[in-house]
């Protein structure tokens, strides 16, 4: 089956510093593909030469089978873009914004009404459609956000964090939302420093650091990159930065990352068996007053792969 | 791609529409400026300074006359200067090279023909380009009219009715320009900046919303968001200048002159502030940079462009440099089209330099786009 989104060697580079370097993957129909890197990893650049704002240096991007580079406007027309920020108008209703977009991006006059109706119904919002944006909550403003990047029925939604700043429910209902497109085949690339939502929809990973992906594949095949390491939280109270450089040396521990002022992570094969010697090395630094022991998961992967936390 | 600029315009007239700007810079402020100068100018001269050249081919009393009362008249005191000149190419020279504002030249056997009671004659030499000047010496070649007539009637118990003084215009005679005119059509070059300027603006708060990355990452073509606000600002502004011209017509029965010129030169005005202004959008970061630019670069235009200073008023320097800016050609264009009732032709140079500056800017603030906002 053909890609949906395709992309090789895209580079991007600000005079010394360089921003993306050969990043490539492919989305299939009815995949949901996410991009897993802390703040600052190059994963808004990357969506930006993606959806056709930025020109890569170097590299080159196809939208159902569509080059982005030869027929820019073709590949557009399968894209359905939600920026990091609420890129609306404060002063037009939830309904004008949409409707602006929808006529905007091509909706024939006849649709558009209907089909924007139909949107303000999947994003929940249908009963404050007619309130200006500026009287919206955070949530539902990104609701909207999302909802005009659904309407011209694209090939493949690119969210770009999108649920920064929302309150628990509003993150849930965008979460239900994406799940529910995804399920109905559209494509997805979401991107996202929040490692519990990246597991929860997307199919496969990618994770990147630096500017370059690290590491991708399903969520097993990534956490299995760590092999049985368990992921270890110590909470430490005394001298933590002579406690942290013992626990370095622990035997078994794989990786290790400050946290906090008094906490440390740490990735160790076996970590449950291998709290008792945690606790001993600490010893004269200081004390282990609470630990957590939690299985691999993508976010031990992510610190096997990178050395650091997602917050970091 | 229309059906996408149409909607970037649409949006763009409405915001402004709902927000009240539109009905206040297209309507209530061109009226009021309209008004105002209407009120407290109307029916003036312009205050100017003008070097108003004298040939005198007929060496009699008459001419000498002539100065000798205009040196003792109170209303050309602070504001005339007379030169001599040797001839009438010299005069001619004077004029094109703009060592004299106009010229005055007295005919061969003047003071005899007009003392035997026959016709003499004085020639007017003016430039458009100092159509003040052409209106001085329209106003002093009135009153020498007025000398010879009062000597004629004096002789005329004696010698029987005396011909009338003859005036040539060469080549083009200078008019009564309203003051009302002057400031009206100065205040809407000014204004214009204004208005295209707050539809770039909005171009870097679009940037600030992240509605221009949205719309750049949607099916339509990059200068989509540029040219729908273009449109809406040239529209405005346009609109807003015209509002200016016919309320000073209709409300104070001034006259700017022939209609089709002065639209077309408020048009290539409108079109020079466009680009000038785009230019600015295009080099800064924010909104608020852009506001202060756009302000500065408005009041630099206005002052050296005789939109608050009449030209004639500066020093020479500064006479120059409003050649190089669009309110400069434009006061130019309009006074001339005021003071002279002249058509298109007259003022096709300044149009041309307008349209120049246009093309310049805009070519500019396209690569400055492509770089920037758009990039």
């Amino acid at each position: 089956m053909s890609a949906t989104l395709s992309c090789h060697g895209l580079s991007k580079r600000y005079g010394d510093v360089v921003a993306v370097r050969d990043v490539g993957f492919s989305i299939a129909p009815g995949e949901a593909y996410g991009l897993l890197g802390p703040n600052g990893a190059g994963k808004t650049t990357t969506i930006s030469m993606l959806v056709g704002l930025l020109r890569p240096d170097s590299g080159g991007v196809t939208v159902g089978g569509v080059d982005l580079g030869r027929e820019p406007l073709r590949a557009k027309a399968k894209i359905g873009y939600v920026p990091q920020e609420i890129a609306l108008y404060p002063e037009l209703t939830g309904r004008e914004n949409l409707r602006f977009f929808g006529r905007l991006f091509g909706l024939p006059r006849k649709q558009l009404a209907g089909r924007v109706a139909e949107v303000l119904e999947l994003v929940g919002l249908t009963d404050r459609a007619d309130g200006k944006l500026d009287t919206y909550s955070g949530g539902m403003k990104r609701r909207i956000n999302i909802g005009a990047a659904l309407l011209h029925r694209p090939e493949i939604l690119i969210l770009d964090e999108p649920t920064v700043g929302v309150d628990p429910q509003s993150r849930k209902a965008i979460l239900d939302g994406v799940e529910h497109l995804v399920a109905e085949g559209m494509a997805l690339l979401y991107t996202s420093h929040y490692m519990e939502e990246v597991e929860r929809v997307c199919d496969r990973v990618a994770i990147i650091d630096h500017g370059q992906i690290v590491a991708e594949g399903t969520r097993q095949e990534l956490v299995a990159m760590v092999g049985s390491a368990d992921k270890i939280e110590l909470v430490l109270d005394g001298d933590v930065d002579a406690a942290f450089a013992k626990l370095r040396t622990v035997e078994g521990v794989l990786e290790a990352a400050r946290t906090g002022d008094s906490s440390v992570r740490l990735l160790a094969e076996g970590g449950r068996y291998l709290l008792p010697a945690l606790i001993t090395a600490v010893e004269g630094y200081a004390t282990v007053t609470a630990t957590e022991v939690i299985e691999p998961d993508l976010e031990a992967t992510f610190l096997h792969l990178t050395g650091s936390t997602l917050r970091d | 791609m229309m059906r996408p600029l149409l909607t970037v315009s649409a949006l763009e007239l409405r915001t402004r529409l709902r927000d009240g700007t539109a009905l206040i810079i297209a309507v209530i402020v061109p009226v009021a400026l309209a008004t105002l100068f209407g009120l407290a100018l109307g029916g003036d001269d312009p205050p100017l300074r003008a070097t108003v050249g004298v040939v005198d081919l007929d060496r009699g009393p008459l001419p000498a006359d002539v100065r000798r009362e205009i040196a003792a008249a109170e209303q050309f005191k602070g504001v005339l200067t007379l030169r001599d000149l040797p001839s009438e190419q010299a005069a001619r020279r004077a004029v094109d090279d703009g060592g004299v504002g106009a010229a005055i030249v007295f005919g061969r056997d003047f003071s005899r023909t007009v003392g035997a009671g026959g016709s003499g004659q004085v020639s007017v030499l003016t430039t458009p380009e100092s159509p003040l000047a052409g209106v001085v010496a329209r106003s002093l070649v009135e009153r020498i009219a007025v000398m010879v007539e009062s000597r004629a009637l004096t002789e005329r118990f004696a010698a029987g009715p005396a011909e009338p003084l003859t005036v040539v215009s060469d080549p083009l005679a200078g008019g009564k320009v309203d003051l009302s005119v002057y400031y009206g059509a100065g205040m809407a070059a000014l204004f214009a900046f204004f208005v295209v300027g707050a539809s770039f603006r909005s171009l870097l708060t679009e940037r600030k919303l992240g509605t221009l990355n949205r719309m750049r990452a949607g099916p339509l073509a990059p200068w989509v968001p540029v040219a729908g606000k273009a449109i809406v600002g040239f529209a405005l502004a346009l609109f807003g200048v015209c509002v200016t011209w016919a309320s000073s017509t209709l409300i104070f029965g001034t006259t700017w002159g022939d209609p089709v010129a002065v639209f077309a030169v408020l048009c290539a005005h409108v079109l020079a502030a466009a680009a000038i202004t785009m230019l600015v959008a295009s080099r800064v970061k924010t909104d608020a940079q852009a506001d202060g630019v756009i302000m500065a670069v408005s009041f630099v235009a206005a002052f050296f462009g005789g939109s608050l200073v009449p030209i004639p008023n500066l020093p020479d320097a500064l006479q120059v440099v409003a050649l190089f800016t669009p309110n400069g050609w434009t006061s130019y264009a309009l006074i001339g089209l005021a003071g002279s009732g002249d058509g298109l032709a007259s003022v096709a140079l300044p149009i041309g330099v307008l349209c120049a500056i246009a093309l310049t800017a805009g070519g500019l603030a396209a690569v400055g786009l492509k770089k920037g906002l758009l990039g």
